[in-house]
């Protein structure tokens, strides 16, 4: 079952109308008992770091999550700022991540080659994949998604990267380690692209 | 409801009017006895089938008779239109016959037309495209009826709450009543129309789809279950449409693809490859609501499947064989998943619940001669008219 | 590298779409849920929906067709007309709209724009700046309007405005020509171009857009930033015939390159 994750922050409706209209079923978590039976676990996010995690800690939905993750029960996607609180911490504030993918998350605002351009970062962007996975299956020459954020997600492993996209400079805007994923941008408003994405991550 | 999106207990293939007679369909096309009224000769063909090659054929000329009839017409329509913008008006709905009539008319004919389009609120994006497409590609002038949605609304709910079969009225009256008094207001002395044999030869009976253009059937049912008036949507009625328009003001309807060899496959390829046309899942789905209606609401409620109508016409005219057809009509005209959406889709905008409109759905169902009518003075018109030729398909 | 976006934008006038001239005599256009529906299967880069009615008659915003829309969306959705309160903010936001436009309500109390970013996160705050040439002896000869270009907004110029609105917390600027509004001649480029120099937020145009071109002219003048339009992607031809429209995927592409030869920076 896809489950989406509520814990206060992310546009709900709008993965599960996608999944709608993909004719997928999905129910929505708000207490550690609605994880029962998820394979696929969508985290939205939208605003700041700390804000995400303080609630998350406080949803009840972190433990259970934590151990669906460490004993690979189900898949996870983190989406924008639910991608940013898979790592394990932000400039942006000062609270720990969940430590799910190893990498800090950094300001564009402080960054050498995108610090004069218009922040947050928003609008439609071209996403190149790394190499090929799952998530961007169809997807592999082009693909373009809708972005919404001011910090991106420094990746500690190469190879937890899945895509990139660029602003002043290449970075990594999906990313992926075991049963973990997160992708920067807003698959729920990416038209197509984003339903194909959604559907790939449906069927891992 | 089952997998194809039908109600258990509604059974699509008996006569859900006319229980007693049993099933029976044309040996030569598809219609049955879904039509109530439909008869059959000793061969086992329909009066359709008879009709058509009664009436029909031999006065249906698309070779050079009809090449030189029609060039005849083309020449008084441009040299009454000399001075004047635009020498005809055609109705585009974004379908393939209008869009075809189109290109001909342009391209083949060298007419200076202006096309009319009647926004419903149901535009499919297809629809819109095409006459984009077709305005962009032609470089011809568009004008566009917008009905008022609340108003177009309204008279739907109406006759969704009076439980008969023709719901596509509204919509269809408002194309044709749009179309009309805009042509008499503008004096325009010629409309172009998709109309045709060659994909319409059997019209759906009246039963199943009555006259939109009954002003008094659709004021007495607006009267019982509508709730505001009906202040600048598109009206006309019978007399208007046929004798003031056409006796007194000259309004003339044209419909050239009777006069050329119009195959609808090849037409639609056509359109597809000069102009960027796209393709509909099946005839009438330019309009999301037809779609709907033509594809779930009707055969669904009560079992009257218009595919039937059209791949009849399709079998007689020699673009689809009887096989093809019953094997086609066997399957929905679409798929559960979408019928389910659709069906969301239609309530938020008829500003129902998926609930009512499904109680709706299940309503005891009634027909034109449940609310005021003026069948009995069509019926005449239509008489006097195939006797004088000018009507030659079969409307009963 | 970031994309311009093209943002078709739905004027909303007692339940239903309408396209105005100089933000006067509402042209009826159609029913809203269908429009979005067919820009949404258009493939739309954003939606702008703003709701004429709901200030000047000092009325709630129309939740239920805020949710209707949003329904069809599967891409960003703005909606603007009538926000005055952090509540109202937050209660569309959970209705699943990406941005919340506030206009007349920030320029009389720009903290509320502070708050509501704290509420609902900067990125979807925008705040609409109506603007309108003005003859006048002082100033750049730009003046703010409110309640559909009927009052005076601060005197502040508007360019002062944007910069202040930033400051105070706005994600995103939407400019909004008054005097060019639905005469389909070209977005008013110099007023434009002076207040994305200021701005370090991103920053949307509206009003003027006639042609392809003339969206073309916008990102050659300020780089990445948003055309938004009305009367071009709902009107046809010479009678102005009701016809929605939206450049196909290739054309896109030609009328947003005109972007890239122009690095945009602030400052």
């Amino acid at each position: 079952m896809i489950t989406i994750v509520d814990y206060g922050l992310g546009n709900i409706g709008a993965f599960a109308n996608m999944y709608k209209r993909l004719n997928l079923p999905t129910t929505v978590a708000r207490r550690e008992a609605d994880l029962d039976g998820a394979t696929h676990i969508v985290l939205p996010g939208v605003g700041a770091f700390d804000h995400a995690m303080e609630l998350l800690n406080a949803s009840g939905l972190r433990d259970p999550l934590d151990r669906i993750v460490a004993d690979r029960r189900a898949f996870v996607l983190g989406v924008c700022v639910g991608m940013q609180i898979l790592g394990d911490s932000s400039e942006e504030g000062t609270g720990r991540g969940l430590g799910w993918i190893g990498g800090r998350v950094r300001a564009f605002a402080g960054h050498p080659a995108a610090g004069r351009l218009p922040l947050p970062h928003m609008g439609w962007n071209d996403v190149v994949p790394a190499r090929q996975t799952r998530l961007f299956k169809g997807m592999e020459n082009y693909a373009r998604f809708y972005f919404l954020h001011s910090y991106f997600f420094d990746c500690e492993q190469r190879e937890h990267v899945l895509a990139d996209a660029d602003y002043g400079f290449p970075f990594p805007c999906a990313i992926g380690c075991r049963n973990v994923f997160g992708v920067q941008f807003h698959p729920e408003k990416s038209h197509h692209w984003g339903a194909s994405l959604l559907r790939n991550f449906a069927e891992t | 409801m089952t997998a194809r999106g039908i109600p258990n207990d509604v059974d699509t293939m008996s006569n859900t009017s006319n229980p007693q007679r049993p099933y029976r369909i044309c040996s030569n096309c598809i219609m049955d006895t879904s039509d109530t009224n439909i008869t059959f000769d000793e061969r086992g063909w329909c009066d359709y089938c008879n009709n058509y090659h009664a009436n029909i054929l031999l006065n249906w000329h698309t070779d050079e008779r009809g090449a030189r009839d029609i060039e005849a017409i083309v020449e008084k329509i441009k040299l009454e239109g000399r001075g004047r913008d635009h020498d005809c008006l055609i109705g585009l709905s974004g379908g393939v016959d209008s869009s075809y009539v189109t290109y001909l008319a342009k391209e083949r004919f060298g007419l200076r037309p202006l096309l009319y389009h009647v926004d419903a609120g149901w535009n499919s994006q297809q629809a819109v495209n095409n006459i984009e497409k077709l305005v962009d590609g032609l470089g011809l002038d568009l004008f566009t009826e917008v009905v008022d949605w609340p108003e177009m609304r309204d008279l739907q709910l109406a006759f969704f709450k009076a439980g008969v079969p023709h719901l596509d009225t509204p919509q269809d009256h408002a194309f044709f009543a749009g179309l009309y008094n805009f042509a008499a207001r503008n004096d325009a002395k010629y409309i172009l129309t998709g109309a045709n044999y060659s994909t319409e030869c059997v019209r759906e009976p009246l039963e199943w789809h009555y006259h939109a253009s009954d002003l008094r059937q659709l004021k007495d049912i607006h009267r019982r279950f509508g709730t505001r008036p009906l202040r600048t949507f598109p009206l006309a009625g019978i007399f208007k449409f046929r004798i003031y328009y056409r006796f007194v003001k000259g309004v003339r309807v044209v419909k050239p693809l009777n006069y050329v060899p119009y195959v609808k496959e090849a037409a639609m390829q056509e359109l597809v490859d000069r102009f960027g046309w796209q393709r509909y899942a099946h005839k009438h789905y330019e309009s999301r609501f037809t779609r709907f209606y033509e594809g779930f609401w009707l055969p669904t409620r009560f079992g009257y499947d218009k595919r039937r109508a059209h791949f009849s016409s399709l079998i007689l005219t020699g673009q689809l064989t009887r096989a093809e057809a019953l094997e086609r009509i066997a399957k929905p005209a679409y798929d559960a998943e979408t019928i389910a959406q659709d069906f969301e889709y239609v309530a938020t905008k008829l500003g129902l619940t998926v609930q009512e409109l499904r109680d709706l759905l299940e309503a005891p169902r009634k027909t034109y001669r449940d609310y005021r009518n003026d069948m009995a003075l069509i019926g005449l018109g239509t008489k006097v008219l195939q006797r004088l030729g000018v009507q030659r398909a079969l409307i009963r | 590298m970031l994309r311009p976006r093209l943002i078709p934008c739905l004027l909303l006038h007692q339940g239903g779409l309408v396209k105005t001239v100089g933000f006067k005599d509402p042209k009826y256009v159609g029913d809203p849920i269908n429009a979005v529906k067919i820009f949404n299967e258009k493939e739309a880069d954003e939606l702008v929906v703003l709701d004429i009615d709901a200030t000047v008659n000092g009325v709630e915003p129309n939740y239920k067709l805020i949710a209707d829309l949003a329904a069809e969306c599967r891409m960003p959705l703005c909606y603007g007309g009538g926000v005055r309160s952090v509540e109202q903010a937050k209660r569309i936001s959970g209705l699943g709209v990406e941005k919340v436009a506030i206009s007349a309500a920030a320029l009389a109390d720009p903290a509320l724009v502070t708050r509501t970013a704290a509420a609902i996160g900067r990125q979807s705050v925008v705040v609409v700046l109506d603007v309108r040439k003005t003859s006048g002896f002082f100033g750049r000869g730009y003046q703010t309007f409110t309640h559909n270009g009927t009052r005076p907004g601060p005197q502040q110029d508007p360019i002062a405005l944007a910069a202040a609105m930033e400051a105070a917390g706005a994600g995103e600027i939407l400019l909004n020509s008054i005097d060019r509004d639905g005469h389909m001649k070209g977005y008013d480029l110099q007023l434009a171009r002076e207040v994305r120099k200021i701005l370090r937020i991103p920053m949307t145009v509206l009003g003027g857009a006639g042609t392809h071109d003339d969206l073309k002219d916008l990102f050659q003048a300020c780089g990445v930033v948003g055309a938004a339009a009305g009367s071009l992607f709902v009107f046809k031809g010479q009678y102005r015939a009701v016809l929605i429209s939206y450049p196909s995927a290739q054309q896109k592409d030609e009328i947003g390159s005109a972007a890239s030869s122009l690095v945009t920076t602030f400052g």
